[in-house]
């Protein structure tokens, strides 16, 4: 009887998913077989036929020093970026729980970075950042932090410092959004019980916020760690990998090798091995989402 | 009892100095994007720089709205609707079956669609515009709404079914006991029940469409063709970037997410959470 049901119910599902997975074979299965095979072939734009060089890509890009220097600038992005946006993001998220005359303007205003193109983002940031008419010189300059004007762009020690922080400003609000609904789901008898019980707002939020919230925050933490290691517009726009590669990650990377250099296969192999990082990443999630019986 | 009360308002007076650091860090940029845009060009130049224009000066927005950019625009809104429909239209039947039946391969299609949010959209960029090349589609609207597809469909399919699952299941029982087919269920019963969901989803993907640019730049050569965040690269000329123009073209571009956000910020809100965390 429930075979039957499971079979008939599999005869409706089909009409109800088979666009769905048209499109995902079209748009995303179809490319990334494509990548795969280009990735094991050399191309570039004089070669009109792909030379098959099996795993000549991949051992090419292993052994050389620009791989291991992206894979740490990616790194250093990619965890400094997800640690600010969820302190700040916690943070701001149990400021705005209580409510206040003005609270719902303010969670309106704080979503801003992240609802803006990421080209406009570093476009302001880029002037802010400016040497001569930005104002974080003029203000750092003016209450003594520096001596000079720093070009902050242009030098190799502060541009990945830089571009963490307009990433950071960027990005946040959604890590915000998210707690502030986590927050909301909290049963408000409990923090009750706990304040009649003398716990201190401290140890209210070691002990009660932060485990009941848990299961939103390590989601949310995954998915900014994803989106900000293939995180693109903010590095392309600000510095495009410079000064000397000091700030490419590798989507600006691979966007350079494939469309600057036009060498096809060698950026495939790159996106793969960028990918496979990410798989890594990936399983632990899906571990995850099957404890918690999520699929069901 | 004194010192309680001291306690309190020196931690009420902490938390409105953080509310107010917070506000600082996000305005501060956006405070002077629109004072930039209202900057005449000796007060742009100036160094060092002057945060509020002298004189208000509007022609920047004049700049800004010349046809060129209208038409950059029109095309964002005509790319970024059409994928939004189009992914809401798709999903909605799917993400329905994938809260609702019992079939084979469920876990694996469903665990699939969440794995390829983790690939790097350069993967897919790359084979694509080789593709579109070869089938002449560079340069369509149509070549970016498919390239938007790839980013959009999973996301849109995971939030919806999670809507989806929040719907008691007796509703639409009820409707199938009195003759209607599945389809009619869903479509009668279901749908009309799942519309602030619809609606958070419609929101975030057109968040998500709006803003994009790496399939923009690549796949958009003819300048009449191209979206604002690309568009709005014409400012920066060689000889140097024109910032009030450029500011006030941010300044236009940010406002119409910003007034769809405002609108449906709660439903919003509650579809994040619902879509990804609840079972």
């Amino acid at each position: 009887m429930v075979k039957k049901i499971v079979y008939k119910e599999s005869i409706t599902a089909v009409y109800f998913i088979l666009p769905t997975l048209l499109l995902i074979l079209i748009v995303i299965v179809f490319p990334i077989c494509k990548a795969i095979y280009e990735s094991l072939h050399k191309s570039t734009l004089i070669l009109l036929k792909p030379k098959f060089v099996g795993f000549g890509n991949y051992i090419l890009i292993l052994k050389s020093a620009i791989f291991w220097q992206i894979f740490v600038h990616s790194i250093i992005w990619t965890v400094t970026v997800v640690i600010f946006q969820f302190l700040i993001g916690i943070g701001s998220a149990l400021l705005l729980n209580k409510d206040f005359p003005g609270r719902d303007i303010i969670r309106g205003i704080i979503i801003l970075p992240w609802i803006i193109p990421g080209v406009v983002a570093g476009l302001i940031w880029i002037l802010l950042y400016d040497p001569q008419l930005g104002m974080i010189n003029r203000i750092l300059y003016d209450m003594g932090f520096i001596h000079k004007y720093i070009t902050w762009l242009s030098n190799r020690k502060l541009a990945l410092l830089a571009v963490i922080i307009v990433a950071i400003w960027k990005g946040f609000p959604f890590s915000s959004l998210m707690y502030i609904a986590a927050l909301q789901g909290i049963d408000s008898e409990l923090i009750d019980a706990a304040t009649i019980d003398g716990a201190g707002k401290w140890r209210q939020f070691i002990n009660i916020i932060i485990p009941t919230i848990s299961p939103v925050i390590r989601i949310t933490l995954l998915l900014t760690f994803i989106w900000t290691f293939n995180y693109f517009e903010i590095i392309y726009i600000m510095t495009n990998g410079g000064p000397g590669n000091s700030t490419h990650i590798f989507p600006t990377y691979i966007y350079n090798v494939s469309f600057r250099q036009f060498r096809f296969g060698l950026a495939s192999s790159y996106a793969i091995i960028t990918f496979l990082i990410l798989l890594i990443f990936s399983l632990f999630y899906m571990k995850e989402l099957e404890r918690r019986e999520i699929l069901d | 009892m004194l010192s309680f009360k001291k306690t309190v308002s020196f931690m009420n007076i902490l938390k409105y100095f953080l509310i107010v650091l917070l506000l600082v860090f996000v305005l501060f940029p956006f405070i002077y994007m629109v004072s930039t845009s209202l900057k005449s060009e000796p007060d742009q130049f100036r160094s060092p720089p002057v945060f509020f224009p002298h004189r208000i000066f509007f022609d920047n927005y004049k700049q800004a709205l010349e046809p060129k950019f209208v038409r950059y625009f029109l095309n964002s809104f005509i790319i970024t609707l059409s994928t939004t429909f189009l992914v809401i239209f798709v999903s909605i039947f799917s993400s329905y079956a994938f809260s609702r039946l019992k079939f084979i391969g469920r876990k694996f299609v469903l665990k699939f669609i969440i794995l390829t949010q983790l690939f790097p959209l350069v993967v897919i960029i790359i084979p694509m515009y080789m593709v579109f090349a070869k089938i002449h589609l560079i340069d369509t609207y149509i070549s970016l709404i498919i390239a938007y597809l790839s980013f959009t469909v999973p996301v849109g399919v995971w939030i919806l079914r999670g809507f989806f699952k929040g719907i008691p299941y007796s509703l639409e029982e009820a409707a199938m006991v009195d003759g209607c087919t599945r389809l009619q269920a869903f479509l009668k019963v279901v749908l009309p029940l799942a519309r602030p969901g619809i609606s958070a989803t419609s929101v975030y993907i057109f968040i998500v469409t709006w803003q994009e640019f790496m399939f923009a730049l690549t796949f958009l050569s003819d300048q009449k063709m191209r979206t604002l965040p690309v568009g709005i690269l014409d400012f920066i000329r060689q000889y140097g970037i024109n910032w009030g123009g450029l500011m006030a073209a941010s300044t236009l571009i940010t406002i119409p997410v910003f007034i769809i956000f405002l609108i449906l910020q709660k439903q919003f809100i509650a579809g994040l959470t619902q879509g990804s965390i609840k079972g």
